[in-house]
């Protein structure tokens, strides 16, 4: 009875013990595990151009420009957090998600008159919905893909690809009034 | 602390009840067709809603139907070692057989469900981000989750002494839990190429209820197919360990050579 | 351009492993029990007919 409670009691301190030094261990490598730094961590700092890093963030709207050199096309935009932009310049064919607005992780490197990346990842964001759904947000004027987050999930997540339909049809959209509740701030 | 020696007792008294094999085959069988036959029909159903009748995402198209294969398997690949974990508390401080025998047989399960987990993950990676791979902290949390899971097989099966195989790999396991928060929170704490969790507890899913319903499904479907693959296999191993005493046991040494003729 | 490829190979992967684990656990336990079975039931015959022991 009192050795299976001292096991007990050892078992929670080494588990205990454990996930603290785990904790500790993330704490101090954290910087290291992060995936992608920011453009305003880029802008702070600028990483030597002989070290590869991988950049982070949403493509501005607007700031996309393509052509092409012979076969290769050539891509150069913006990518922001918000608060600093650097533009970014990649040969090659970019992923099926890139669009403005979307967030993507582009792995290259900085030099003065910009970043040169080798490699462009589309990031994906939680957010999934059906394309008619995202129509019919576009539509009503609630959400701008290129700029920035959908609304708050509870104002469309109920709604329904037929909702969606039908408030697509009539473009005033005088009957889909109930599917749709009118949230307030259509924030990003 | 001292109510807990008679809390202790308590639970162990309620543990050891069902350490008894002949009373754990009897509940055993008559649980196996409750999970059988709804997880049969919830995966057949969520996975056919999911392949057949949601809609495509608007940004991911037809793509996002991987995530009702991937986003239940990732999540039983946590819960299938947080099972481990509970199994090991339960071997290491009430010694329970069971619960290693358990342990035993949820290893190469888990593995399993990792594994499709990783493998669904890189197909959907692949044509939506643009990579089979990154050495992102969720994907390198799952990944060790992996391996965990493949020490933890190795380990319980290393000892000629099937004791210390389980305490070592109770062990194993109870250290290999602090990756399961650190699975679970990775999007949180660190920038990932892995999206965030769409489904949180605070707030509402991040999810058209039109592809929250189907990935509903398929998820008690996985769930309870994993109980009863689990149950199944650990009613096999209490039985087979009985087989092997009725063998061993110096009363049957006699038909003994005959059985093992035949 | 689509994406069904990734999308079957995930199914089949699914539809494989799943396979695979079940039909080996119910194996398994008709082996087991059809085994166990075997061993408790002829208890009182071998008693009988093995006196050197």
């Amino acid at each position: 009875m009192t050795r299976k409670t001292r096991r007990l009691w050892l078992v929670l301190a080494c588990v205990a013990c454990l996930g603290a030094a785990a904790a500790l261990m993330l704490k101090a490598f954290s910087s290291d595990i992060v995936f992608f730094v920011t453009p305003s961590q880029v802008a702070a700092s600028a990483p030597p151009p002989d070290r590869t890093v991988r950049l982070g963030g949403m493509v501005v709207a607007g700031s996309v420009k393509r052509e092409k050199q012979g076969e290769t096309p050539i891509a150069r935009f913006d990518v922001t957090d918000g608060q600093a932009a650097v533009t970014v310049r990649y040969e090659g064919i970019l992923p099926d998600l890139f669009r403005e607005g979307q967030s993507v992780v582009a792995v290259g490197t900085m030099h003065k008159d910009g970043f040169v990346a080798s490699e462009v990842l589309a990031k994906h964001d939680e957010t999934y919905m059906p394309k008619e759904v995202a129509e019919a947000l576009k539509k009503s004027g609630k959400w701008d893909p290129r700029f920035g987050p959908p609304p708050s999930a509870a104002s469309w997540n109920s709604m329904t690809v037929q909702d969606a339909k039908k408030d697509l049809a009539p473009a005033g959209a005088p009957s889909g009034a109930p599917t749709a509740p009118p949230t307030s701030p259509a924030s990003n | 602390m001292s109510a807990t020696p008679t809390l202790v007792a308590r639970a162990g008294t309620f543990f050891h009840r069902y350490a008894n094999p002949g009373r754990f085959l009897k509940l055993g069988a008559r649980l196996q067709p409750w999970l059988t036959w709804p997880a049969l029909l919830f995966t057949l159903a969520g996975l056919g809603w999911g392949l057949f009748f949601s809609p495509a995402d608007w940004q991911q198209g037809d793509s996002v139907r991987i995530m009702y294969v991937h986003v239940p398997a990732a999540m039983l690949a946590s819960a299938g070692y947080a099972g481990l974990a509970v199994c090991a508390v339960l071997s290491l401080v009430w010694r329970h057989p069971l619960a290693d025998l358990a342990a035993v047989e949820i290893g190469p399960v888990g593995a399993c469900i990792t594994a499709l987990c990783l493998a669904t993950g890189s197909l959907w990676g692949k044509p939506m981000w643009g990579t089979w791979w990154v050495w992102d902290a969720r994907l390198t949390s799952v990944l060790v989750l992996f391996f965990l899971y493949l020490g933890h097989i190795a380990l319980i099966r290393a000892f000629d002494d099937p004791q210390r195989g389980y305490r070592a790999a109770a062990i194993l396991a109870l250290a290999g839990a602090v990756d399961l928060p650190i699975i679970k929170f990775s999007v949180q704490w660190w920038n990932t190429l892995h999206q965030p969790d769409s489904i949180t507890l605070t707030g509402a899913p991040t999810m058209s209820s039109s592809m929250l319903w189907p990935l509903a499904l398929s998820t008690l479907g996985f769930s309870l197919g994993f109980a009863a693959i689990v149950l199944a296999r650990t009613r096999a191993a209490v039985m087979e360990s009985r087989i092997r005493s009725l063998l061993s046991s110096p009363r049957r040494r006699g038909s003994n050579a005959a059985g093992d003729a035949a | 351009m689509t994406h069904l490829p990734y999308i079957l190979a995930s199914y089949g992967l699914a539809a494989v492993i799943a396979l695979t684990l079940s039909v080996g656990a119910a194996v398994r336990l008709k082996k087991a029990r059809t085994r166990l079975a075997a061993l408790e039931r002829p208890t009182d015959r071998t008693t009988g007919a093995t006196p050197s022991l």
